[in-house]
């Protein structure tokens, strides 16, 4: 599966040594190692872009608490922005009329804390964009804002599956499937039903878009036997397993990091383009 | 709640919006008050005043956000400082943008003598004072879902691919 997914990479350049990845809109970053001759002419031509910073676990935990605590952002906020930057992610490396399979139906993935509400949201806006969501949510947990997300779902007549669909069902239903199990706060072992739902994703063949992590990867060291999405949405900004993802498609979404907190933490963030939610890495 | 907004004019490599906001009555929502701080985190000014003399204003800004009076205003209690303000902007030369409904309209008929906004953004779908507006009239607040929708006859139009805005 890997060997298949690294072929259908085009134009990623990641080096193993992390945190150099050279971007296709020609804002290069500074290459730490591997010069591939095509990509010269991207450096030339580029200005002084520094490289964007790849987090690590705690990092993004500071930054996270800092942007509720210091600058009085709210989960629900946030949250929207972040699953709004993903269902564009997805709009743009799936569009609509790309779609093999019809109606274009897309499984969300929703797991048990804030990875998952991202994924309600995006479900939601994936409904808006013509896309046909379903959602898997196995573990709810007891706060208001995500049954707020889940009611919102349902009466958008989103349907919430009751049971992980086996692979070879995925593949023959779903045109995609949107990882939303767990996030940059994952730590330890998977638990039930998760460790299957990653044992069937890991079958699938039909692309996998995660938001912010791979699930079940280590946030800062990757997973080398772990899935291989074909799409990753980086939120606020990429975390160092992002220096493994081997995928097509690496977007970074959540355009909400003030100046300041992007000083701070020298996140040396892309200029977005326009009004878009979203701006791809690679 | 709304409050006005003002933009200024752009600087820097990278062509950006430099917002300054006038906020003279503030909500004691809480959720209003995270957003004025998120605003002051984000290094925008908030005026203390908000200048009479109208050729101040058209020198410092290139167009005016009009986030004051909503669909929900009784416009028999328009108190100040909003109907001092609603003067001013009758008087600016430069462009004026209404946020849902333009403030000191009433939102079923449209305004004789009131504020003459060049951009309308009509929120979750268009008031009945929008009907035959002049200028450019855009439809933002993407959000609805289809039974509401259906509900209320809205017939929204389709909006293209992923953008939050259409302009009708």
């Amino acid at each position: 599966m890997l060997g298949v997914r690294a072929l259908f990479g085009i134009g990623l350049l990641v080096t193993s040594r992390g945190g150099s990845v050279l971007t296709h809109t020609g804002a290069c970053a500074r290459v730490a190692s591997n010069i591939y001759s095509k990509d010269l002419a991207h450096r030339q031509a580029c200005t002084m872009a520094n490289t964007i910073k790849y987090l690590g676990q705690e990092e993004a935990q500071h930054i996270d608490e800092e942007l509720f605590n210091e600058y009085s952002f709210s989960v629900d906020q946030l949250m929207e922005l972040a699953g709004l930057s993903c269902a564009t992610a997805v709009s743009k490396g799936y569009p609509l009329q790309s779609l093999l399979k019809s109606p274009p139906r897309v499984l969300v993935i929703c797991g048990p804390g804030n990875n998952g509400g991202d994924g309600l949201v995006c479900a939601r806006h994936l409904k808006l964009f013509g896309y046909e969501p379903s959602v898997l949510y196995p573990k709810r947990p007891n706060k208001q804002l995500f049954q707020n997300l889940t009611t919102q779902c349902e009466k958008m007549d989103i349907s919430f599956l009751t049971e992980m669909p086996e692979a070879d069902v995925v593949d023959e239903v779903y045109n995609l499937v949107v990882d939303a199990i767990f996030g940059f706060s994952f730590k330890g072992a998977v638990r039930e039903p998760f460790g299957d739902i990653l044992s069937q994703l890991k079958k699938t063949t039909v692309p996998i878009a995660s938001v912010d992590i791979p699930s079940g990867w280590d946030v800062e060291k990757g997973c080398p036997d772990g899935i291989q999405p074909d799409m990753l949405i980086s939120l606020t900004a990429p975390k160092k397993a992002a220096n493994h993802f081997k995928g097509r498609y690496h977007f970074l979404g959540g355009r909400f990091v003030p100046p300041a907190l992007e000083k701070k933490y020298q996140l040396n963030l892309p200029q977005y383009p326009g009004t878009d939610c979203v701006y791809q890495l690679n | 709640m709304n409050l006005p907004g003002n933009l200024s004019r752009p600087y820097g490599p990278y062509p950006e919006y430099e917002p300054t906001i006038f906020y003279p009555k503030r909500s004691p929502q809480s959720l209003h008050q995270d957003f004025t701080v998120q605003c002051e985190k984000m290094d925008i000014p908030f005026l203390s005043y908000l200048p009479t003399e109208v050729q101040l204003l058209n020198d410092a800004y290139n167009l005016v956000i009009d986030a004051i009076l909503g669909p929900e205003t009784d416009l028999k209690e328009v108190k100040e400082p909003y109907a001092g303000m609603l003067v001013t902007l009758k008087q600016v030369k430069i462009p004026i943008v209404s946020v849902d409904v333009p403030s000191g309209w009433d939102v079923d008929e449209p305004a004789k003598d009131g504020i003459n906004p060049e951009v309308l953004i009509s929120l979750t779908a268009p008031k009945k004072c929008a009907t035959g507006f002049s200028g450019k009239h855009f439809l933002a607040g993407r959000f609805l879902p289809y039974d509401i929708q259906k509900k209320y006859e809205l017939n929204l139009p389709e909006f293209p691919g992923t953008e939050c805005v259409i302009e009708l």
